[in-house]
Protein backbone atom coordinates (compact mmCIF):
# COMPACT_ATOMS: atom_id res chain seq x y z
CA UNK A 1 0.00 0.00 0.00
CA UNK A 2 1.17 2.81 -1.22
CA UNK A 3 0.28 7.13 -0.94
CA UNK A 4 0.81 8.93 -4.58
CA UNK A 5 0.68 12.06 -4.58
CA UNK A 6 1.15 14.87 -7.39
CA UNK A 7 2.14 18.21 -7.13
CA UNK A 8 1.90 20.46 -10.21
CA UNK A 9 3.09 17.58 -12.48
CA UNK A 10 3.81 19.16 -16.21
CA UNK A 11 4.72 17.45 -19.22
CA UNK A 12 5.65 19.95 -22.15
CA UNK A 13 7.35 17.64 -25.66
CA UNK A 14 9.39 20.17 -26.86
CA UNK A 15 7.67 21.92 -30.07
CA UNK A 16 4.16 21.75 -28.96
CA UNK A 17 2.19 24.84 -27.47
CA UNK A 18 0.15 23.48 -24.80
CA UNK A 19 1.77 20.84 -21.91
CA UNK A 20 0.37 17.38 -23.06
CA UNK A 21 0.40 17.22 -18.80
CA UNK A 22 -0.37 20.45 -17.29
CA UNK A 23 0.21 21.75 -13.58
CA UNK A 24 -1.95 18.33 -12.08
CA UNK A 25 -2.01 18.19 -8.20
CA UNK A 26 -4.12 15.51 -6.22
CA UNK A 27 -3.66 12.47 -4.09
CA UNK A 28 -4.40 8.53 -4.09
CA UNK A 29 -5.08 7.43 -1.03
CA UNK A 30 -3.54 4.06 -0.10
CA UNK A 31 -5.20 0.67 -1.31
CA UNK A 32 -7.68 3.34 -2.87
CA UNK A 33 -8.64 2.58 -6.93
CA UNK A 34 -8.43 6.11 -8.43
CA UNK A 35 -9.67 6.35 -11.81
CA UNK A 36 -8.56 8.64 -14.95
CA UNK A 37 -10.76 9.62 -17.36
CA UNK A 38 -10.69 12.15 -20.32
CA UNK A 39 -10.79 11.83 -23.89
CA UNK A 40 -8.22 11.20 -26.38
CA UNK A 41 -5.03 13.16 -25.98
CA UNK A 42 -5.98 14.39 -22.12
CA UNK A 43 -2.70 13.02 -20.98
CA UNK A 44 -4.13 10.65 -18.80
CA UNK A 45 -1.93 7.95 -20.29
CA UNK A 46 0.99 10.42 -20.24
CA UNK A 47 0.63 11.49 -16.51
CA UNK A 48 0.18 7.42 -15.29
CA UNK A 49 3.87 6.83 -17.46
CA UNK A 50 5.04 10.00 -15.90
CA UNK A 51 4.64 7.60 -12.29
CA UNK A 52 7.02 4.61 -13.36
CA UNK A 53 9.15 7.17 -15.26
CA UNK A 54 8.48 6.00 -18.59
CA UNK A 55 8.24 9.16 -19.18
CA UNK A 56 10.27 11.89 -17.69
CA UNK A 57 7.99 14.93 -15.95
CA UNK A 58 9.22 18.64 -17.39
CA UNK A 59 8.43 19.54 -13.99
CA UNK A 60 6.67 19.34 -10.77
CA UNK A 61 6.93 16.27 -8.33
CA UNK A 62 5.45 12.51 -7.78
CA UNK A 63 6.01 11.92 -4.40
CA UNK A 64 5.14 7.94 -3.57
CA UNK A 65 4.98 7.61 0.58
CA UNK A 66 7.32 10.63 1.48
CA UNK A 67 9.32 9.97 -1.63
CA UNK A 68 10.27 11.78 -4.54
CA UNK A 69 10.08 9.31 -7.27
CA UNK A 70 12.50 11.40 -9.49
CA UNK A 71 15.15 11.55 -7.15
CA UNK A 72 15.01 7.45 -6.98
CA UNK A 73 16.85 5.42 -9.64
CA UNK A 74 14.09 4.69 -12.14
CA UNK A 75 14.98 1.33 -12.79
CA UNK A 76 14.89 0.22 -8.75
CA UNK A 77 11.35 2.40 -8.93
CA UNK A 78 9.81 0.01 -11.85
CA UNK A 79 10.64 -3.25 -10.43
CA UNK A 80 7.97 -2.40 -7.65
CA UNK A 81 5.36 -1.25 -9.71
CA UNK A 82 3.30 -3.01 -11.81
CA UNK A 83 2.36 -1.76 -14.86
CA UNK A 84 -0.61 -3.50 -16.91
CA UNK A 85 -1.42 -2.19 -20.58
CA UNK A 86 -3.66 -2.80 -23.05
CA UNK A 87 -1.85 -5.04 -26.07
CA UNK A 88 -0.76 -7.05 -22.25
CA UNK A 89 2.69 -7.60 -23.80
CA UNK A 90 3.52 -11.01 -23.63
CA UNK A 91 7.01 -12.82 -24.29
CA UNK A 92 5.93 -14.99 -27.12
CA UNK A 93 9.06 -16.91 -26.60
CA UNK A 94 8.47 -17.92 -23.06
CA UNK A 95 5.61 -19.98 -21.70
CA UNK A 96 2.91 -18.93 -19.31
CA UNK A 97 4.87 -19.71 -16.04
CA UNK A 98 7.76 -18.17 -17.34
CA UNK A 99 5.92 -14.94 -18.32
CA UNK A 100 4.35 -14.44 -15.05
CA UNK A 101 7.46 -14.77 -12.98
CA UNK A 102 9.39 -12.39 -14.85
CA UNK A 103 8.75 -9.81 -13.22
CA UNK A 104 9.77 -11.61 -9.78
CA UNK A 105 13.32 -12.86 -11.73
CA UNK A 106 13.86 -9.30 -12.53
CA UNK A 107 13.51 -8.10 -8.96
CA UNK A 108 15.53 -10.65 -7.79
CA UNK A 109 15.51 -12.35 -4.30
CA UNK A 110 13.08 -15.25 -5.19
CA UNK A 111 14.51 -19.15 -4.66
CA UNK A 112 13.33 -21.55 -7.59
CA UNK A 113 10.92 -23.23 -5.61
CA UNK A 114 9.17 -20.16 -3.86
CA UNK A 115 9.07 -18.75 -8.27
CA UNK A 116 7.45 -22.04 -8.97
CA UNK A 117 4.76 -21.65 -5.87
CA UNK A 118 4.07 -18.05 -6.70
CA UNK A 119 3.20 -18.38 -10.11
CA UNK A 120 0.52 -21.14 -9.18
CA UNK A 121 -0.90 -19.15 -6.54
CA UNK A 122 -1.26 -16.16 -9.21
CA UNK A 123 -2.58 -18.26 -11.61
CA UNK A 124 -5.26 -19.58 -9.21
CA UNK A 125 -5.55 -15.60 -8.44
CA UNK A 126 -6.37 -14.65 -11.91
CA UNK A 127 -8.47 -17.73 -12.63
CA UNK A 128 -6.14 -19.65 -14.59
CA UNK A 129 -5.61 -23.45 -13.02
CA UNK A 130 -1.81 -23.79 -13.13
CA UNK A 131 -1.84 -27.17 -14.16
CA UNK A 132 -3.80 -26.29 -17.35
CA UNK A 133 -2.25 -23.23 -18.31
CA UNK A 134 1.40 -23.15 -16.74
CA UNK A 135 3.07 -24.62 -20.02
CA UNK A 136 1.26 -22.82 -22.42
CA UNK A 137 2.32 -20.05 -24.97
CA UNK A 138 0.80 -16.86 -25.14
CA UNK A 139 -0.52 -17.47 -28.60
CA UNK A 140 -2.69 -20.31 -27.67
CA UNK A 141 -4.64 -18.13 -25.32
CA UNK A 142 -7.64 -15.62 -25.99
CA UNK A 143 -7.39 -12.06 -25.72
CA UNK A 144 -8.90 -12.14 -22.23
CA UNK A 145 -6.68 -15.57 -20.90
CA UNK A 146 -3.88 -13.30 -22.23
CA UNK A 147 -4.89 -9.85 -19.80
CA UNK A 148 -5.01 -12.09 -17.03
CA UNK A 149 -2.11 -13.55 -17.47
CA UNK A 150 -0.78 -9.53 -17.90
CA UNK A 151 -2.73 -9.04 -14.30
CA UNK A 152 -0.71 -11.81 -13.05
CA UNK A 153 2.70 -11.15 -13.96
CA UNK A 154 1.94 -7.54 -12.51
CA UNK A 155 1.17 -8.80 -9.19
CA UNK A 156 3.93 -11.21 -9.14
CA UNK A 157 6.10 -8.84 -7.02
CA UNK A 158 3.12 -8.08 -4.82
CA UNK A 159 3.94 -4.36 -5.78
CA UNK A 160 2.19 -1.76 -3.69
CA UNK A 161 1.10 0.54 -7.15
CA UNK A 162 -0.09 -0.90 -9.83
CA UNK A 163 -0.53 1.05 -12.89
CA UNK A 164 -3.03 0.31 -15.10
CA UNK A 165 -3.50 1.67 -18.92
CA UNK A 166 -7.01 0.60 -20.58
CA UNK A 167 -6.24 -3.11 -19.58
CA UNK A 168 -9.76 -4.32 -20.67
CA UNK A 169 -10.16 -2.09 -24.10
CA UNK A 170 -9.03 -4.49 -26.23
CA UNK A 171 -11.52 -7.34 -24.47
CA UNK A 172 -15.14 -8.00 -25.61
CA UNK A 173 -17.89 -6.49 -23.46
CA UNK A 174 -18.27 -9.85 -22.04
CA UNK A 175 -14.82 -10.70 -21.36
CA UNK A 176 -14.26 -7.00 -19.98
CA UNK A 177 -17.16 -7.46 -17.53
CA UNK A 178 -15.61 -10.56 -16.69
CA UNK A 179 -12.10 -8.82 -15.78
CA UNK A 180 -13.70 -5.69 -14.19
CA UNK A 181 -15.81 -8.02 -11.81
CA UNK A 182 -11.75 -10.11 -11.12
CA UNK A 183 -10.21 -7.16 -10.62
CA UNK A 184 -12.68 -6.03 -8.04
CA UNK A 185 -12.75 -9.28 -5.97
CA UNK A 186 -8.51 -9.41 -6.12
CA UNK A 187 -8.71 -5.62 -5.20
CA UNK A 188 -10.78 -6.86 -1.89
CA UNK A 189 -7.81 -9.50 -1.20
CA UNK A 190 -5.19 -7.51 -2.11
CA UNK A 191 -5.76 -3.68 -1.54
CA UNK A 192 -2.96 -2.13 -3.73
CA UNK A 193 -2.72 1.52 -4.59
CA UNK A 194 -4.25 1.43 -8.35
CA UNK A 195 -4.25 3.99 -10.64
CA UNK A 196 -6.32 3.40 -13.54
CA UNK A 197 -6.39 4.74 -17.24
CA UNK A 198 -10.19 4.52 -19.02
CA UNK A 199 -11.94 6.36 -21.50
CA UNK A 200 -15.32 4.56 -20.39
CA UNK A 201 -17.00 6.15 -18.22
CA UNK A 202 -18.72 3.47 -16.92
CA UNK A 203 -15.61 1.44 -15.83
CA UNK A 204 -14.73 4.39 -13.70
CA UNK A 205 -17.65 4.55 -12.03
CA UNK A 206 -18.09 0.63 -11.43
CA UNK A 207 -14.18 0.45 -10.23
CA UNK A 208 -12.90 3.72 -8.64
CA UNK A 209 -13.08 4.67 -5.86
CA UNK A 210 -12.09 8.29 -6.65
CA UNK A 211 -12.05 9.73 -10.30
CA UNK A 212 -10.05 12.28 -11.79
CA UNK A 213 -11.14 14.12 -14.96
CA UNK A 214 -8.79 15.57 -16.83
CA UNK A 215 -8.92 17.48 -20.25
CA UNK A 216 -6.06 18.50 -22.76
CA UNK A 217 -3.78 17.80 -20.03
CA UNK A 218 -5.67 19.85 -17.18
CA UNK A 219 -7.15 18.04 -14.07
CA UNK A 220 -10.79 19.31 -13.99
CA UNK A 221 -12.58 17.88 -11.39
CA UNK A 222 -11.51 14.95 -8.72
CA UNK A 223 -14.31 12.99 -7.15
CA UNK A 224 -16.51 9.88 -6.02
CA UNK A 225 -18.59 8.66 -8.38
CA UNK A 226 -21.56 10.63 -6.87
CA UNK A 227 -20.04 13.98 -6.58
CA UNK A 228 -18.95 13.72 -10.42
CA UNK A 229 -22.82 13.25 -10.82
CA UNK A 230 -24.71 15.37 -8.68
CA UNK A 231 -21.91 18.48 -9.13
CA UNK A 232 -20.12 18.37 -12.37
CA UNK A 233 -17.57 20.98 -12.17
CA UNK A 234 -17.90 22.39 -15.92
CA UNK A 235 -20.29 21.11 -18.78
CA UNK A 236 -17.07 18.82 -20.05
CA UNK A 237 -17.73 16.74 -16.90
CA UNK A 238 -21.39 16.76 -17.31
CA UNK A 239 -21.49 15.69 -20.76
CA UNK A 240 -18.48 13.15 -19.74
CA UNK A 241 -20.67 11.22 -16.80
CA UNK A 242 -23.73 11.26 -19.02
CA UNK A 243 -27.15 12.50 -19.59
CA UNK A 244 -29.27 10.61 -16.67
CA UNK A 245 -27.17 11.41 -14.43
CA UNK A 246 -29.84 11.84 -11.32
CA UNK A 247 -30.56 7.69 -12.00
CA UNK A 248 -26.87 6.84 -12.31
CA UNK A 249 -26.40 8.81 -8.45
CA UNK A 250 -29.72 6.14 -7.57
CA UNK A 251 -27.25 3.97 -8.29
CA UNK A 252 -24.37 5.24 -6.20
CA UNK A 253 -26.15 5.98 -3.16
CA UNK A 254 -26.99 3.49 -0.57
CA UNK A 255 -30.22 3.31 1.40
CA UNK A 256 -29.24 4.41 4.96
CA UNK A 257 -28.45 7.19 3.48
CA UNK A 258 -32.47 8.75 2.64
CA UNK A 259 -33.67 6.70 6.15
CA UNK A 260 -36.64 8.25 7.65
CA UNK A 261 -35.78 7.62 11.33
CA UNK A 262 -37.69 9.89 13.73
CA UNK A 263 -38.56 7.81 16.67
CA UNK A 264 -42.24 8.04 16.74
CA UNK A 265 -42.42 6.76 12.73
CA UNK A 266 -40.15 3.80 13.98
CA UNK A 267 -41.63 2.68 16.60
CA UNK A 268 -45.17 3.27 15.29
CA UNK A 269 -45.06 3.69 11.32
CA UNK A 270 -49.00 5.05 9.98
CA UNK A 271 -48.03 2.43 7.08
CA UNK A 272 -48.78 -0.93 8.86
CA UNK A 273 -46.88 -3.42 7.26
CA UNK A 274 -44.46 -2.45 4.70
CA UNK A 275 -41.95 -4.32 2.76
CA UNK A 276 -38.43 -4.70 3.58
CA UNK A 277 -35.09 -3.64 2.01
CA UNK A 278 -31.57 -4.62 3.34
CA UNK A 279 -29.18 -1.54 4.43
CA UNK A 280 -26.28 -2.57 1.32
CA UNK A 281 -28.89 -1.77 -1.14
CA UNK A 282 -28.86 1.46 -3.34
CA UNK A 283 -31.49 4.05 -3.84
CA UNK A 284 -32.12 2.71 -7.25
CA UNK A 285 -33.17 -0.75 -5.32
CA UNK A 286 -35.10 0.91 -2.89
CA UNK A 287 -36.78 3.21 -6.21
CA UNK A 288 -37.77 0.23 -7.93
CA UNK A 289 -38.91 -1.87 -4.95
CA UNK A 290 -41.48 0.89 -3.99
CA UNK A 291 -43.13 0.97 -7.77
CA UNK A 292 -42.64 -2.12 -7.97
CA UNK A 293 -45.09 -3.38 -4.95
CA UNK A 294 -46.85 -0.13 -4.42
CA UNK A 295 -46.05 0.39 -1.14
CA UNK A 296 -45.66 3.34 0.63
CA UNK A 297 -42.46 3.15 2.29
CA UNK A 298 -40.33 0.71 2.86
CA UNK A 299 -38.91 -0.84 6.25
CA UNK A 300 -34.62 -0.92 5.83
CA UNK A 301 -33.39 -3.65 7.67
CA UNK A 302 -29.63 -4.31 8.73
CA UNK A 303 -28.10 -6.67 6.88
CA UNK A 304 -26.59 -8.61 9.46
CA UNK A 305 -28.39 -7.69 12.67
CA UNK A 306 -32.11 -8.04 10.97
CA UNK A 307 -33.14 -4.98 13.08
CA UNK A 308 -34.55 -2.40 11.79
CA UNK A 309 -33.60 0.82 11.10
CA UNK A 310 -35.98 2.76 9.91
CA UNK A 311 -37.94 3.71 6.86
CA UNK A 312 -37.34 5.16 3.00
CA UNK A 313 -40.30 6.67 1.09
CA UNK A 314 -40.13 8.08 -2.08
CA UNK A 315 -40.10 11.56 -0.49
CA UNK A 316 -36.99 10.72 1.66
CA UNK A 317 -35.45 9.68 -2.03
CA UNK A 318 -35.82 12.78 -3.08
CA UNK A 319 -34.75 15.21 -0.57
CA UNK A 320 -31.38 12.80 -0.67
CA UNK A 321 -31.10 13.61 -4.39
CA UNK A 322 -31.77 16.95 -3.85
CA UNK A 323 -29.43 17.48 -0.85
CA UNK A 324 -26.30 15.76 -3.11
CA UNK A 325 -27.19 18.72 -5.37
CA UNK A 326 -26.50 20.99 -3.18
CA UNK A 327 -30.05 22.93 -2.86
CA UNK A 328 -31.43 23.32 0.39
CA UNK A 329 -34.68 22.33 0.67
CA UNK A 330 -37.58 22.17 3.29
CA UNK A 331 -38.35 18.98 4.51
CA UNK A 332 -41.53 17.81 2.93
CA UNK A 333 -43.78 16.21 5.60
CA UNK A 334 -44.93 12.63 5.23
CA UNK A 335 -47.99 11.84 4.53
CA UNK A 336 -50.42 10.49 6.78
CA UNK B 1 30.49 -44.80 -55.09
CA UNK B 2 33.43 -47.52 -54.97
CA UNK B 3 35.95 -44.67 -54.34
CA UNK B 4 34.19 -43.95 -50.79
CA UNK B 5 34.46 -47.17 -50.33
CA UNK B 6 38.26 -47.55 -50.52
CA UNK B 7 40.19 -47.31 -47.02
CA UNK B 8 43.60 -45.74 -48.53
CA UNK B 9 41.11 -43.05 -49.35
CA UNK B 10 41.31 -42.62 -45.66
CA UNK B 11 44.58 -42.12 -44.91
CA UNK B 12 44.90 -39.01 -42.38
CA UNK B 13 48.48 -38.84 -43.60
CA UNK B 14 47.88 -38.45 -47.16
CA UNK B 15 46.30 -34.62 -47.90
CA UNK B 16 44.43 -35.86 -50.75
CA UNK B 17 42.51 -38.03 -48.55
CA UNK B 18 38.86 -37.84 -48.11
CA UNK B 19 38.65 -37.02 -44.41
CA UNK B 20 41.51 -34.38 -44.81
CA UNK B 21 39.46 -32.97 -47.66
CA UNK B 22 36.62 -32.85 -45.74
CA UNK B 23 38.77 -30.80 -42.73
CA UNK B 24 39.85 -28.63 -45.63
CA UNK B 25 36.31 -27.70 -46.69
CA UNK B 26 35.43 -27.44 -43.38
CA UNK B 27 38.07 -25.07 -42.85
CA UNK B 28 36.99 -22.51 -45.82
CA UNK B 29 33.45 -22.29 -44.81
CA UNK B 30 34.70 -22.06 -40.64
CA UNK B 31 36.85 -19.05 -41.66
CA UNK B 32 34.49 -17.48 -44.44
CA UNK B 33 31.79 -17.67 -42.22
CA UNK B 34 33.68 -16.02 -39.45
CA UNK B 35 34.29 -13.13 -41.07
CA UNK B 36 31.02 -12.86 -42.94
CA UNK B 37 29.95 -12.58 -39.65
CA UNK B 38 32.15 -10.03 -38.36
CA UNK B 39 31.33 -8.11 -41.38
CA UNK B 40 27.41 -8.18 -41.47
CA UNK B 41 26.57 -8.11 -38.15
CA UNK B 42 27.09 -5.00 -37.05
CA UNK B 43 26.32 -3.61 -40.88
CA UNK B 44 23.10 -5.12 -40.55
CA UNK B 45 22.61 -3.59 -37.15
CA UNK B 46 23.69 -0.72 -38.41
CA UNK B 47 21.33 -0.12 -41.57
CA UNK B 48 17.90 -2.06 -39.80
CA UNK B 49 16.95 0.79 -38.88
CA UNK B 50 17.33 3.56 -41.74
CA UNK B 51 15.69 2.67 -45.42
CA UNK B 52 17.93 4.73 -47.32
CA UNK B 53 20.92 3.47 -45.29
CA UNK B 54 19.66 0.22 -45.86
CA UNK B 55 18.59 0.79 -49.38
CA UNK B 56 22.19 1.76 -50.59
CA UNK B 57 24.06 -1.51 -48.44
CA UNK B 58 21.96 -4.02 -50.00
CA UNK B 59 21.71 -2.82 -53.44
CA UNK B 60 25.68 -2.91 -53.65
CA UNK B 61 25.19 -6.82 -51.38
CA UNK B 62 23.02 -7.94 -54.57
CA UNK B 63 25.30 -6.23 -57.34
CA UNK B 64 28.12 -8.32 -55.80
CA UNK B 65 26.21 -11.51 -55.40
CA UNK B 66 25.26 -11.38 -59.40
CA UNK B 67 28.85 -11.41 -59.80
CA UNK B 68 29.39 -15.30 -60.89
CA UNK B 69 31.56 -17.20 -58.63
CA UNK B 70 34.06 -18.33 -61.18
CA UNK B 71 34.28 -15.24 -63.04
CA UNK B 72 35.03 -13.72 -59.44
CA UNK B 73 37.79 -16.02 -58.70
CA UNK B 74 39.38 -15.53 -62.33
CA UNK B 75 39.61 -11.65 -61.97
CA UNK B 76 41.06 -12.13 -58.31
CA UNK B 77 44.10 -14.58 -59.24
CA UNK B 78 45.10 -11.59 -61.14
CA UNK B 79 45.26 -9.46 -57.92
CA UNK B 80 45.84 -11.81 -54.98
CA UNK B 81 47.21 -15.02 -56.92
CA UNK B 82 46.44 -18.33 -55.43
CA UNK B 83 46.38 -17.65 -51.94
CA UNK B 84 43.75 -18.29 -48.94
CA UNK B 85 42.34 -14.52 -49.67
CA UNK B 86 41.45 -15.80 -53.25
CA UNK B 87 39.17 -18.15 -52.05
CA UNK B 88 37.51 -16.23 -48.88
CA UNK B 89 36.79 -13.19 -50.59
CA UNK B 90 34.44 -14.29 -53.09
CA UNK B 91 32.83 -16.52 -50.66
CA UNK B 92 32.69 -13.78 -47.80
CA UNK B 93 31.21 -11.71 -50.75
CA UNK B 94 28.26 -13.98 -51.23
CA UNK B 95 26.81 -14.27 -47.84
CA UNK B 96 26.42 -10.31 -47.21
CA UNK B 97 23.24 -10.16 -49.19
CA UNK B 98 21.41 -12.63 -46.79
CA UNK B 99 23.00 -11.74 -43.91
CA UNK B 100 22.84 -8.42 -43.68
CA UNK B 101 19.19 -8.79 -45.15
CA UNK B 102 18.31 -11.27 -42.33
CA UNK B 103 19.60 -9.28 -39.24
CA UNK B 104 18.08 -6.20 -40.33
CA UNK B 105 15.01 -7.97 -40.82
CA UNK B 106 15.34 -9.21 -37.48
CA UNK B 107 16.01 -5.66 -35.44
CA UNK B 108 12.78 -4.18 -37.37
CA UNK B 109 10.73 -7.18 -36.30
CA UNK B 110 11.84 -6.67 -32.96
CA UNK B 111 8.82 -5.48 -31.01
CA UNK B 112 9.00 -1.82 -29.19
CA UNK B 113 5.95 -2.68 -27.51
CA UNK B 114 7.51 -5.72 -25.50
CA UNK B 115 10.82 -3.57 -25.12
CA UNK B 116 9.13 -1.12 -23.50
CA UNK B 117 7.06 -3.93 -21.26
CA UNK B 118 10.57 -5.03 -20.21
CA UNK B 119 11.82 -1.64 -19.56
CA UNK B 120 8.51 -0.95 -17.51
CA UNK B 121 8.97 -4.13 -15.24
CA UNK B 122 12.99 -2.70 -14.39
CA UNK B 123 15.01 -4.50 -16.67
CA UNK B 124 18.64 -2.69 -17.33
CA UNK B 125 19.87 -2.28 -20.62
CA UNK B 126 21.44 -5.49 -20.51
CA UNK B 127 18.19 -7.93 -19.37
CA UNK B 128 16.58 -6.08 -21.88
CA UNK B 129 18.56 -7.01 -24.66
CA UNK B 130 19.39 -10.65 -23.75
CA UNK B 131 15.43 -12.00 -22.26
CA UNK B 132 13.79 -9.53 -24.72
CA UNK B 133 15.92 -8.52 -28.00
CA UNK B 134 17.35 -11.23 -28.55
CA UNK B 135 14.94 -13.80 -28.28
CA UNK B 136 13.21 -11.84 -30.76
CA UNK B 137 15.73 -11.45 -33.22
CA UNK B 138 17.67 -14.44 -33.45
CA UNK B 139 15.71 -17.03 -34.90
CA UNK B 140 15.69 -14.70 -38.48
CA UNK B 141 19.72 -13.98 -37.79
CA UNK B 142 20.48 -17.81 -37.82
CA UNK B 143 17.71 -18.70 -40.71
CA UNK B 144 19.83 -15.75 -42.63
CA UNK B 145 23.24 -18.16 -41.12
CA UNK B 146 21.71 -21.29 -42.40
CA UNK B 147 21.35 -20.24 -45.83
CA UNK B 148 24.92 -18.45 -46.11
CA UNK B 149 26.40 -21.54 -44.48
CA UNK B 150 25.09 -24.16 -46.62
CA UNK B 151 25.53 -21.53 -49.87
CA UNK B 152 29.31 -20.97 -49.23
CA UNK B 153 29.28 -25.04 -48.35
CA UNK B 154 28.86 -25.12 -52.29
CA UNK B 155 30.94 -22.12 -53.58
CA UNK B 156 33.71 -23.43 -51.75
CA UNK B 157 34.34 -26.56 -53.83
CA UNK B 158 35.53 -23.84 -56.25
CA UNK B 159 38.44 -23.53 -53.52
CA UNK B 160 40.72 -25.36 -55.87
CA UNK B 161 40.70 -22.82 -58.65
CA UNK B 162 41.91 -20.54 -56.07
CA UNK B 163 44.75 -23.22 -55.15
CA UNK B 164 42.93 -24.00 -51.88
CA UNK B 165 41.98 -27.75 -51.30
CA UNK B 166 38.36 -28.96 -50.09
CA UNK B 167 36.37 -31.33 -51.38
CA UNK B 168 36.28 -29.62 -54.69
CA UNK B 169 39.37 -31.26 -55.39
CA UNK B 170 37.57 -34.36 -56.24
CA UNK B 171 35.38 -33.31 -58.50
CA UNK B 172 38.35 -30.82 -60.32
CA UNK B 173 41.03 -33.41 -60.30
CA UNK B 174 39.41 -36.24 -61.47
CA UNK B 175 37.39 -35.27 -64.02
CA UNK B 176 40.32 -34.39 -65.91
CA UNK B 177 41.73 -38.13 -65.12
CA UNK B 178 38.41 -39.06 -66.02
CA UNK B 179 38.08 -40.73 -62.51
CA UNK B 180 34.39 -40.59 -62.91
CA UNK B 181 33.69 -42.70 -59.59
CA UNK B 182 36.13 -39.85 -57.79
CA UNK B 183 34.09 -37.08 -58.90
CA UNK B 184 31.02 -38.48 -58.20
CA UNK B 185 32.47 -39.25 -54.68
CA UNK B 186 33.18 -35.26 -54.31
CA UNK B 187 29.37 -34.51 -55.32
CA UNK B 188 28.30 -36.88 -52.96
CA UNK B 189 29.93 -35.56 -50.35
CA UNK B 190 29.26 -32.18 -50.84
CA UNK B 191 25.69 -32.67 -51.15
CA UNK B 192 25.79 -34.35 -47.73
CA UNK B 193 27.76 -32.10 -45.52
CA UNK B 194 25.48 -28.96 -47.18
CA UNK B 195 22.50 -31.01 -46.26
CA UNK B 196 23.44 -32.47 -42.55
CA UNK B 197 24.54 -28.43 -42.02
CA UNK B 198 20.84 -27.34 -42.94
CA UNK B 199 19.64 -29.73 -40.65
CA UNK B 200 21.93 -28.85 -37.91
CA UNK B 201 20.67 -25.30 -38.30
CA UNK B 202 17.56 -26.11 -39.16
CA UNK B 203 17.65 -27.48 -35.47
CA UNK B 204 18.48 -25.15 -33.73
CA UNK B 205 16.65 -22.59 -35.04
CA UNK B 206 13.52 -24.60 -34.00
CA UNK B 207 14.71 -24.40 -30.53
CA UNK B 208 14.96 -20.84 -30.92
CA UNK B 209 11.87 -20.10 -32.46
CA UNK B 210 10.54 -21.81 -29.28
CA UNK B 211 6.43 -20.38 -28.61
CA UNK B 212 6.06 -19.21 -32.41
CA UNK B 213 3.91 -20.28 -35.45
CA UNK B 214 6.50 -21.42 -37.62
CA UNK B 215 10.00 -21.22 -38.35
CA UNK B 216 10.94 -17.92 -41.27
CA UNK B 217 13.38 -18.23 -43.45
CA UNK B 218 13.31 -14.29 -43.39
Amino acid sequence: MAKISFHEITKQYPGTSTPAVNAVSFDVAEGSTCMLVGTSGSGKTTLLRMVNRLIEPTSGEIVIDGKNVLQENPIALRRRIGYVIQQVGLFPHLNIAENVRVTAEIAGGWTKQRLDERVDELLELVGLPPAEYRKRFPRQLSGGQQQRVGLARALATDPAIMLMDEPFGALDAITRERMQNELLRIQRDVQKTILFVSHDIQEAFKLGEQIAVLDQGKLIQLGTPVDLLAQPANDFVRKLVGGDSILRQLEYLPVIDALENEPETVSSPPWGNVPTILSDATLLQAMLKLLETNAPALAVQDKDTQEKLGFITLASINREITHAHGHKTERTETAI
Amino acid sequence: MNYLLQPYNYDLSDPASIPNLFLDHLYLVGVTMLISLIIALPLGILVARRPRLYLLVITIADLLYTIPALALIGVLITITRLSLATAIIPLVIYTQLVLIRNTATAINGIDPLLLEVGKAMGMNARQVLLRVALPQALPTIIAGVRIATVTTIGIASLAYLAGQSGLGDLIFKNIVTRDFDAVAAGGILIALLAVVADLLLLAVQTVLNRGRTSVSLA
